[in-house]
């Protein structure tokens, strides 16, 4: 088993509150990873630390045994770590295709000669360009491209957001509550989407989600986290059957 | 859907480059017309140091989304490179204007580091105060003379003296390496991450944009063409002084030219540019003692662009058009 993305032992503080508590967990190379837990339980910060939105008071984080606490968050892409947001945080203004090319932005090369067009430039901008529709026909967006994508239904949205963390042609995506607000039917389509680009391209998932269908059909491993600390952690039917976790999301029996 | 809004598109940009090339010609044949005299040329001149200078606007507060209310200062900072460096090192126009772009460049960029944290009205505020920051430097460091003013010398281009046309022609041929230039810019991947910051900087951080390198790099290009106009003013006037630069209302003009003609689009500068640096002339025509007449034109335009058309006037009438086509029943497919 190699390690992909390890935090060890992470604490974050807000003033008083402790959002993580030494949180440790292990994402293993080329699976998908869920993290779940009830309302409050640290994962959205926890989600931060790992792509680097949020810095951890104590502990440290790896990618590839490459410690990365005092990374910049615009760094992680070229480590390999792409992620995608829980409010769907888009360019709306500009189309499918343009959102999809900000994704590429650290293959477009020395900023200057692509700024003045050079011809390294141009081959590297239709390269990009190719690349990303044909993502976009892999997420179903191909009669999208020159829409702007404040003018999509949610559930393309989504995608276009999957699309655009794909377009850096990442190793690990952090997906942030992928299908937080959808209908049953955008649900499976994007469930279908997470297992393809997961066996197809080989890149590990790492997700938080609240949908427990959801989580449960497509992780290989769960964690579970609650008032900021590790709850469990293993296989959904594990997981399922975890008196800890059932206490934890239906509170205590009274015996 | 998708191939129509392409098609659409497409000839939307042909329709485009069209109106620009229509729009050089005439400026290019235009001296020569019947009935023009010089006056008019200088007139043009002027125009196009606006269109230029709100070019530069454009940048920063269109593609990037960082409203500045201070470029007036880089228009000086051009102005009193070109002219410090054509008095003591004897320079002509055209190197003046690589010495102008290449110090307001750096100006810019030191101010976008200065500014790194500042967004929507604490920067306009912020380059507001940088405005007054250059106007207090050119009245009191004895280099740039203050209100005396530094005279310069009759222009030369590449050896040969030039009048007012040749004047104009070689602000026109500025005024086209920087339209090329933002043009070219605004397309490629450069421009999708400042406009990727405009519109979200988190979303664009995650997607590796670094903030800190293309912020200060919009700042130092949209600073350098705004510095290029400055040194056509400089050499159009053949005099810098303090009095002129100390004008805050530069920099209220070219927000205000930028903002009403379409800060995110390439013919918006033209348009606001044209709108902002003609109608003094314009309204000398009709009235006789104008007064603030045009102050108060500008400001009423601004509020109703702002109101009916907030992306700018070229955005409205694209829009507008678009809608009647589509309630003429769209059979121009």
């Amino acid at each position: 088993m190699t390690s992909h993305l390890r935090c060890d032992e992470v604490t974050v503080r807000f003033g008083g509150v402790v959002a993580c508590n030494k949180i440790s967990l292990d994402v293993e190379e080329g699976k998908i990873i869920g993290l779940i837990g009830p309302n409050g339980a640290g994962k959205t910060t926890l989600f931060n630390v790992l792509s680097r939105f949020q810095d951890c008071d104590d502990g440290h984080v790896y990618y590839r045994d490459q410690q990365i606490d005092a990374k910049n968050t615009h760094d992680m892409i070229n480590l390999g770590m792409a992620r995608t947001f829980q409010n769907i945080n888009l360019f709306g203004e500009q189309t499918t295709l343009e959102n999809i090319l900000i994704g590429a932005h650290h293959l477009i090369g020395n900023p200057y000669s692509n700024m003045l067009w050079l011809p390294s430039a141009r081959r590297n901008e239709r390269e990009l360009t190719d690349r990303a529709v044909e993502i976009a026909e892999m997420l179903n967006l191909g009669d999208e491209l020159d829409n702007p994508v404040k003018n999509l239904p949610y559930g393309h949205q989504k995608r276009v957001e999957m699309a655009r963390a794909l377009a850096a042609k990442p190793e690990m995506i952090l997906l942030d509550e992928p299908v937080a607000g959808c209908n049953d039917e955008e649900t499976a389509e994007l469930k279908e989407i997470v297992k393809r680009i997961n066996s197809e391209l080989g890149i590990t998932i790492f997700l938080v989600e609240h949908d427990m269908a959801m989580v449960m059909t497509v992780c290989d491993y769960i964690c579970v986290i609650n008032f900021g600390a590790n709850l469990a952690q293993g296989t959904p039917s594990e997981i399922q059957s975890n008196r800890d976790v059932i206490k934890a999301y239906l509170g205590e029996d009274d015996e | 859907m998708a191939d129509i809004n392409a098609a659409f598109k497409a000839k939307m940009v042909q329709r485009k480059w069209a109106a620009m090339g229509v729009l050089f010609l005439a400026a290019v044949i235009f001296p020569m017309a019947p009935g023009v005299e010089s006056w008019m040329a200088s007139e043009a001149t002027l125009i196009i140091m606006y269109i230029m200078a709100a070019q530069g606007v454009s940048i920063l507060t269109g593609y990037t989304g960082l409203v500045t209310v201070g470029h007036g200062g880089f228009l000086a900072v051009g102005a009193y490179a070109s002219a410090l460096s054509t008095k003591y090192l004897g320079t002509d126009l055209i190197t003046g204007m690589f010495v102008g772009a290449a110090m307001s460049a750096f100006v810019g960029w030191a101010l976008g580091l200065v500014f790194l944290r500042l967004s929507g009205a604490f920067m306009a505020i912020g380059t507001l105060g940088f405005a007054f920051f250059v106007g207090t430097v050119v009245n009191n460091v004895p280099i740039f003379e203050g209100r005396e003013g530094i005279s310069l010398p009759k222009n030369h281009v590449i050896g040969f003296e030039i009048g007012d046309i040749g004047f104009y022609y070689t602000a026109l041929a500025a005024l086209g390496v920087t339209t090329l230039f933002v043009s070219l810019l605004v397309r490629s991947g450069v421009g999708r991450a400042f406009m990727a910051l405009r519109d979200s900087e988190k979303a664009a951080e995650a997607s590796g944009v670094n903030r800190v390198f293309y912020r200060t790099l919009a700042f130092s290009l949209s600073a350098a063409v705004t510095g290029v106009a400055g040194v056509l003013f400089a050499h159009y006037v053949n005099y810098v002084s303090s009095e002129v630069f100390a004008d805050i209302w530069y920099s209220v003009d070219f927000l205000v030219a930028t903002v009403v003609g379409g800060s995110a689009v390439l013919l918006g500068p033209f348009v606001g540019g044209l709108f902002v640096a003609f109608l003094p002339t314009f309204i000398e025509l009709f009235v006789d003692q104008p007064g603030d007449l045009a102050f108060i034109i500008k400001g009423g335009a601004l509020i109703f662009v702002l109101i009916v058309a907030p992306a700018g006037v070229v955005v409205g009438l694209v829009q507008l058009f678009r809608w009647l086509r589509g309630k003429l029943g769209g059979d121009t497919q």
